[in-house]
């Protein structure tokens, strides 16, 4: 590399005004989590902040409850079961419509799209008339509620795998194709290195959103086993309390390690990529 | 039982809804239904534990601390002397769900929640036991005071007085009486509740009765809304409980219960019990359409709250008085100066709820744009 | 002739991949919503949610005859394309620093950082912004402190500001998720090929930058449209109850008054409005994507 690239390398640094932009927005959005942190590891009685001293001692209250670890675990399993389940889904109509033309197309997406553009607690409310009118034994399930997570994760698993196959070159495919390789393999080996970014990509969304799903969830829980959401407003609406805090800390906890094992697997920046036309 | 019989059961059961509801508004709730309907054996319980073969019967009730409590103290216990497993459904709001199901496929067998709700409930459906029909089948229920049963449609097991809360250590002079959330200087300081929360409901009946001519006197009350702007509107009590904490409020609407539990932990807070003396209360109530397994246990369980000891328990734990006679208070409430008698309950207030629901799409809609600003 | 032939091959088998999803879309959305939408076109009454295949328009004439309601259709709108240009602004610069910053552990921070944020509940998250935005809040007293403000404190929570603050700390993650990818994904020869003609940075930045990254722009518009448009939770905890939008509405009508079809006929207007804000997506996106390389 020449001299001259080098300097405008260092000079394709990120302009002030932007850096101070990203700035603020780190702040705005990083902010109410320090105060949640902070206020999960007080030491007093009750929740308030600033905390008067700090203190693990709420963090093994959580560890303890009857309400907020069985709800985590749940939400948990629900959000593993979810991404999965809508990773597949979505993925494969994802390829579907990038690779066929045909009228109303557009439509269709749209369509696909439509789970995200509702409330959630509509979908929800829906879902529970369908599963009581319709006796398929799904209401007040857990396989009802994966339904309504899977609603509204796949968009965005359409999304990232979409923005991964949009650049993505057929005539590769094609050629394998021609050279006598069967479709299942030209799948593995060409296709489905090139969109993996877009596919583990969608699989944290749907991660991500299941785990904090209030809205679908709201008429859907089974009694017994509540999401962590769920639990959390149910026991806030009665007393604000700093095990809620604490839950709080360990969700976050839980993302920052899956990650940071995320983050040996494949550069966490090839994540960050949605297109949904 | 087989799925052969069980299925006769419910034809029977939806020929009989009509002639079965339309009889008990003729002849009253006790004699006439129960003799007619296909299974007034099964509405007999005899009071005494039974094994009820690992069914589940599901019940709404709040959740959080609410629910720990009541698992360690009523539920665990339940489900081993019965051999049943209890649902939990915790996820405010039930109405909803029982709505969607209708009557007939109750979303619950048993509840635990506002009479506001249950009433409203009442109205869309037939879908609880009569007070009567409980009274029959509940031995703790004989010991009951006589108000437990004033909704006709469940049993209120405990409950306690409506009160401002406010911050000691920032509101001086210290306010006096209901009116006092009025003044100027708690201008953006109180708050009370969002029009769906029964406490909002109960607030504007008492407000409607001291500023105008009764509890019903609808200009009285949408006036002192207006007249509490500006003021902050909660969604819950654990909110509220909150934003006095932080001093984002410096006195709400509150009840008793929840003050004393806040003062345990610390905060500088005080309670002003209402004059009027509305109670809040937490009642039980039974789907009168549940399969007769469920229904005796839900029997079984609402039985097991009102027991005294369980009573005395969730009062020394909630501040929660008692609707047994024969319930011990504890000595957190008795040094409060709270009696289980006769005249303790003597001016208590339990707000006209089916006044109330007559009337809620006009105070929900007024009072909304009085909030809105 | 083969391409032609293989081409036609393709959506046979394409076809059989999209099955189950189309499928599991076609029970669970499409019937459920169906039922919704006739729901709404039935008489309302108390305690009924099954569909009585009516036809009356009863609802929409109530819901199109009163300003309450069709004032918080506007709201609704007006308050998700704020939020979504807002977040734009504030998202686009923080998903081109990552995008441009080339150490990794600086970059895989920043992505982390960003990923907590998203996973903070809603409700804890509630506390959290009360401690900061409330009257006697970390902000007002900041200001109180140095002197700009005196007693009256700013009003940043329990009204509109509260619940544009609260949804754009909400949709942050997904604006700077939809950008960073796109923004890296530029070819940077084109960059660096504007700057040896002489381009400042700022020329680069709007005229190769942001155009390149405009499918990442209007992915994000329309992905935090959509979830700020369905809040309910967000305007709930954080309007005072004085924004009242359509979830809001909805809410009311099905879960505390029991008039589902009512409340039906809410959800079908803001399934209407959504449809239309994602046709003009499309027609944004076909345009933008017409003009890339």
């Amino acid at each position: 590399m020449a001299l001259a690239d080098k300097s405008i390398r260092r000079e394709a640094a990120v302009p002030f005004v932007l850096k101070l932009l990203a700035i603020m927005a780190l702040i705005l959005l990083l902010a109410p989590v320090v105060v949640v942190i902070l206020a999960g590891l007080n030491s007093g009685d009750h929740l308030t902040f600033p905390p008067k001293g700090l203190s693990l001692r709420w963090v093994i209250a959580f560890f303890q409850s009857d309400a907020f670890l069985p709800a985590y675990l749940f939400s948990l399993v629900l959000a593993v079961v979810t991404m999965i389940i809508s990773t597949i889904l979505g993925t494969s109509i994802a390829l579907f419509l990038a690779r066929t033309e045909f009228r109303g197309k557009q439509m269709v997406r749209a369509f696909f799209m439509a789970p995200l553009m509702l409330p959630g607690i509509v979908l929800g409310l829906a879902l529970y008339l369908f599963y009581l009118s319709s006796g398929l034994g799904l209401v007040r399930t857990m396989p009802g509620l994966v339904i309504g997570h899977v609603l509204v994760t796949c968009p965005y698993v359409i999304g990232t795998v979409n923005a991964a196959l949009v650049g993505f070159d057929t005539t590769l495919e094609e050629a394998a194709r021609s050279l006598g390789a069967k479709p299942l393999k030209t799948f593995r080996a060409i296709t489905l290195p090139v969109i993996s970014p877009g596919i583990i990509a969608g699989s944290v969304f749907s991660f991500i959103v299941s785990f904090g799903q209030f809205d679908v969830s709201l008429f859907l829980t089974p009694p017994d086993s509540n999401p962590l959401p769920i639990a959390l407003y149910s026991s806030l609406r009665y007393t604000f309390e700093p095990t809620a805090a604490a839950a709080g800390i360990f969700a976050i906890f839980l993302v920052v390690v899956s990650m940071l094992i995320t983050a040996k697997l494949t550069n966490l920046r090839q994540l960050a990529n949605v297109n949904f036309s | 039982m087989s799925n052969g019989s069980k299925k006769l059961v419910d034809l029977k059961r939806r020929g009989l809804l009509k002639g079965g509801a339309a009889a008990a508004v003729l002849a009253g709730p006790v004699s006439l239904f129960n003799i007619n309907h296909v299974w007034s054996q099964d509405v007999m319980w005899d009071g005494q534990p039974f094994d009820a073969g690992g069914a589940t019967i599901r019940i709404n009730e709040w959740g959080g601390f609410w629910q720990e409590f009541m698992q360690k103290n009523a539920i665990d216990e339940f489900e081993k002397t019965y051999n049943c497993k209890v649902a939990y459904d915790s996820s405010f709001p039930w109405f909803p769900k029982y709505i969607a199901g209708g009557p007939e496929a109750p979303a619950f067998h048993m509840g635990n929640w506002n009479l506001n709700e249950i009433i409203k409930l009442g109205r869309a459906g037939d879908f609880f036991l009569s007070t009567d029909e409980l009274k029959e089948n509940l031995p703790n229920a004989a010991d009951c005071w006589d108000f437990a049963f004033g909704s006709g449609l469940g049993i209120t097991w405990g409950f306690g007085q409506y009160a401002h809360v406010w911050r000691t250590d920032l509101v001086d002079p210290a306010p006096v009486g209901f009116k006092s959330f009025w003044e100027d200087r708690f201008a953006d300081k109180r708050a009370t509740y969002i029009t769906s929360n029964g406490l909002f409901m109960t607030f504007f009946m008492t407000a409607a009765a001291e500023f105008g001519s009764g509890p019903d006197d609808l200009e009285a009350g949408f006036e002192a809304m207006r007249a509490a702007m500006p003021m902050k509107i909660s969604d819950f009590t654990g909110n509220m409980q909150t934003l006095v904490e932080r001093g984002e409020v410096q006195m709400g609407v509150q009840w008793e219960g929840e003050i004393f539990l806040q003062m345990d932990k610390g905060i500088a807070v005080a309670p002003l019990t209402w004059e009027k003396k509305p109670i809040l209360t937490q009642t039980h109530t039974v789907s009168r359409y549940s399969d007769p397994m469920e229904k005796k246990l839900a029997l079984a369980l609402v039985n097991t709250k009102l027991d005294p000891v369980f009573q005395n328990k969730a009062a020394d734990t909630f501040y929660l008085r008692p609707s047994n006679k024969k319930a011990e208070l504890p000595e957190r409430l008795t040094n409060k100066g709270v009696t289980n008698t006769a005249d303790a309950l003597d001016g208590l207030w339990i707000p006209d709820w089916n006044w109330y629901l007559d009337n809620e799409d006009e105070i929900v809609e007024t009072t909304n744009e009085i909030f809105a600003g | 002739m083969s391409a032609f032939l293989q081409r036609i091959g393709k959506p046979g088998r394409g076809a059989l991949l999209a099955a189950p999803g189309v499928f599991f879309f076609a029970i669970f959305f499409v019937v459920p919503l169906v039922s919704l939408f006739l729901l709404s076109l039935d008489k309302p009454s108390i305690g009924n949610a099954s569909v009585q295949w009516m036809f009356d328009f009863r609802n929409f004439e109530r819901f199109f005859g009163r300003a309450l309601y069709y004032e918080a259709a506007i709201r609704s709108a007006g308050l998700a394309a704020l939020v979504s240009a807002i977040t734009l602004v504030l998202g686009y610069p923080l998903a081109f620093l990552i995008a441009k910053t080339t150490n990794v552990r600086r970059n895989t921070t920043l992505m982390i950082l960003v990923l907590c944020a998203m996973q903070l509940d809603m409700v804890i998250r509630l506390f959290g912004l009360m401690v900061l935005m409330g009257d006697v809040g970390i902000i007002n007293e900041f200001l109180r402190w140095i002197g700009i403000i005196g007693d009256e404190p700013l009003p940043l929570m329990y009204n509109f500001t509260g619940v544009v603050v609260g949804l754009v700390q909400f949709s942050l993650p997904f604006m700077v998720l939809s950008l960073v990818g796109v923004i890296q994904g530029i070819n940077p020869s084109l960059e660096e090929a504007a700057r040896s003609l002489g381009a400042r940075r700022w020329q680069t930045f709007w005229k190769i930058t942001v155009p390149m990254s405009m499918p990442g722009i209007l992915a994000g518009l329309l992905l935090v449209f959509a979830i700020s448009f369905s809040s309910y939770v967000v305007p709930t905890l954080m309007g005072g109850w004085k924004v009242v939008v359509l979830p809001i509405h909805i809410f009311q009508q099905v879960a505390e008054l029991g008039k589902w079809q009512f409340g039906a006929a809410i959800a079908v207007v803001m399934f209407a409005i959504s449809f239309l804000v994602m046709l003009i997506y499309q027609r944004a996106a076909a345009q933008a994507s017409g003009g890339r390389i």
